[in-house]
């Protein structure tokens, strides 16, 4: 299946502080640096196919938010292009770009800050597909109704304000807004990482029941590695800004071929791994103002050598479905991932 | 040896809507060296059980019955001088955010400093030592330079770590720790984690690790206590908890992790969500959640003790 919905093509994603007067005349006279630049993706390459889960992973400042907003054209990028069925979503006009944007819609974290605590629920739900006039007035009840039914939450409740909710019911209610719009892309940015842990499974099951209930594609950002094995087809890790790993969902836990992937997997705490002696990866995420050269990943990794220091490297295909960016795998192809010696 | 001795404590929150039965008799015990992981959702009362310990809970709140013995003293007998020099000498707090512990005005040699001299009689010379000593102790690279930064030009987890330094500094017996890697990345939680566990280990002190998650409490307690609704629910030797639950809630738990689920099969998961502190179902607080639910379980649940291990069900999991 080569159906390919949405791309990202060496997408660069800059962020620099614009100076006001005061600063830029400070600049001027010396007594302040020049405002640094954040960068937040650097040469990001993934696409995404029709009715399959895209699992996103990284730690904080990785780019994986801003990733999930470029692909929803909420941001632009700095180089590069996002494609949308081939098309190239910055030069979509009118009544296309409006549709564009429709089909993708974006999930947040904290269901709080995402809606507005002076409307209530089926105002919140209601407004999108009747101000794009994709249901008559009179019909926006039944269908607030439908909805909250279809997102597990009772229909009776939509007269109510998102206060009156508990954290997963507020959830609930953002995924209803999402669909309202017949949407067939959704980006779920850590929707699921401020639910209590017998909620976060709810939602999980939700996510699922819908993707199959309404043939949706899914980008699934999480920093939960366990979490995003579970629904996703592919998952794809992310380290400052670069794709280090792609790899089919099946196989992840099993075979890295990134130190970084194998590191994380090692790391992550899991119910079957009792009394374990805790042993970390060195050193911090470094700052994406001044990411290191080469390879990203090299201060921290146990097996850099010279030309990580210097080269970047390629995602290349190392396997079925798997792409790897590390200059390891240029030799015999096989790392010895801290998980393996431990066990 | 038994450290500490916490028995049917109980915290209550007064408010206009009613009395909050944050904590509502809770028991437990911890020896020199042991980790318990208590394990809790939000408003499970794990934090308030902690701040309870240490005599931190703020009015409305009230620590209205029970006992905490501490090294063999009554904690709750205590004045409010005997506390303050325990507080941060034998026992010692590490939070979430350490931007609770630090003042972000002062450096951190000078906090660390105060601390040391709040407790023993020590030139400020010597005290500088001794919180150089800490810090190089929780592996934070060039102690002595860092003693002059101040907490903003510190990372997350450096910042953590410096809390963890001042926590440690004279040595407690007994450490709280309320969710301290839950903000932090995955690699960095990682390092903490490996940190406390070492320390824990060589100082021999009793750590009570208050978490949301399972798996960490999995990698480093010996013993686990589940709370639900203001109650331990289930307590024992973590393989048990972890391998064979006794309630229903913990099973529920256990069983929803994506890790004992086949992938991309819909996850096991607990109905509804946890009740308001203030309008608790009568009985068992888990009662409408729970597929096991009988008849029984409109009394309140009495606590059921096979030592090593107690639950509070009148139809524990693996008893037909």
């Amino acid at each position: 299946m080569t159906d390919i919905l949405a791309a990202a093509e060496g997408v660069s994603k800059r962020f620099r502080h614009t100076p006001d007067f005061a600063e830029r005349l400070a600049i001027r006279l010396g007594a302040a640096a020049e405002p640094a630049t954040v960068h937040a993706l650097d040469g990001v390459d993934l696409h995404i196919h029709r009715g399959e889960v895209v699992g996103l992973v990284g730690e904080s400042g990785c780019g994986k938010s801003t990733l999930g907003r470029v692909i929803a054209g909420m941001l632009q990028p700095s180089e590069g292009r996002i494609t949308r069925q081939g098309q190239d979503i910055r030069a979509l006009r009118g009544a296309d770009a409006r549709k564009m944007r429709l089909a993708t819609q974006i999930i947040f974290q904290d269901p709080m800050s995402s809606l507005n605590p002076r409307k209530r629920v089926s105002e919140i739900i209601g407004e999108a597909p009747r101000v794009h006039g994709l249901i008559p007035r009179r019909e926006v009840r039944a269908e607030v109704g439908k909805l909250l039914a279809t997102v597990g939450l009772d229909p009776t409740m939509a007269d109510r304000y998102p206060h009156q909710f508990s954290g997963g019911q507020r959830q609930r209610i953002g995924i209803a807004r999402a669909l309202a719009v017949n949407p067939d892309f959704l980006i779920c940015d850590e929707s699921i990482a401020a639910l209590d842990v017998s909620i976060q499974a709810q939602v999980i099951n939700l996510f699922m029941d819908l993707r199959r209930q309404f043939n949706l594609t899914l980008l699934f950002i999480s920093h939960d590695l366990s979490v995003v094995r579970h629904i996703s087809d592919r998952v794809v890790i992310m380290y400052l800004g670069r794709v280090v790993e792609i790899s089919p969902a099946d196989t992840v836990f099993d075979a890295p071929r990134h130190p970084y992937t194998a590191a994380l997997l090692e790391e992550i705490p899991r119910l079957d791994r009792r009394g374990r002696r805790f042993t970390a990866i060195k050193g911090e995420i470094p700052s994406p103002v001044n990411p290191p050269s080469g390879c990203h990943f090299h201060p921290r990794c146990p097996h850099a050598f010279d030309r990580c220091r210097l080269e970047r490297p390629a995602l290349k295909q190392v396997g079925a479905g798997q792409d790897v960016a590390c200059h390891l795998n240029d030799g015999n192809g096989l790392i010895d991932t801290p998980s393996r010696q431990g066990e | 040896m038994t450290l500490l001795e916490v028995s049917e404590l109980k915290t209550w929150f007064e408010t206009p809507a009613g009395t909050v039965k944050a904590v509502d008799g809770v028991s437990f015990s911890l020896a020199k060296g042991e980790i318990i992981g208590l394990v809790g959702e939000s408003g499970s009362g794990k934090s308030i059980t902690g701040f309870s310990i240490l005599g931190l809970v703020d009015p409305p709140g009230k620590v209205v019955g029970g006992s905490i013995r501490f090294n063999g003293e009554d904690l709750r007998a205590a004045s409010e001088e005997r506390l303050r020099a325990l507080r941060g000498d034998r026992i010692a707090m590490i939070f979430q955010d350490p931007m609770m512990t630090l003042n972000p005005v002062l450096s951190i040699g000078t906090q660390m400093v105060e601390t040391v001299q709040a407790h023993r009689r020590m030139s400020r010379a010597d005290a500088r030592a001794k919180a150089r000593d800490a810090l190089g102790r929780v592996g934070i690279p060039r102690p002595e330079e860092r003693l002059d930064a101040y907490p903003h030009e510190f990372s997350g987890g450096m910042r953590q770590r410096v809390a963890i330094a001042t926590a440690l500094l004279h040595e407690p017996d007994l450490i709280i720790a309320d969710e301290p890697t839950t903000a932090l990345d995955v690699t960095i939680q990682s390092q903490i984690l490996s940190e406390v566990q070492g320390l824990a280990a060589e100082m021999g002190m009793g750590l009570i690790w208050i978490s949301h998650d399972l798996g960490v409490v999995a990698g480093l307690a010996d013993r686990i206590a589940v709370m639900y609704a203001g109650r331990i629910v289930e307590e024992g030797p973590r393989d048990d908890v972890l391998d064979a639950p006794r309630h229903p809630y913990t099973s529920g738990l256990v069983a929803s992790a994506p890790i004992a689920n086949e992938r991309g099969k819909p996850l096991r998961q607990i109905r509804g969500s946890a009740p308001s502190a203030l309008h608790r179902p009568e009985g068992c607080a888990f009662r409408p959640r729970c597929d096991h639910a009988g008849d029984l379980c409109l009394n309140d649940v009495p606590e059921t003790c096979a030592t090593p291990r107690r639950w509070r069900c009148f139809y524990p999991m693996g008893s037909s």
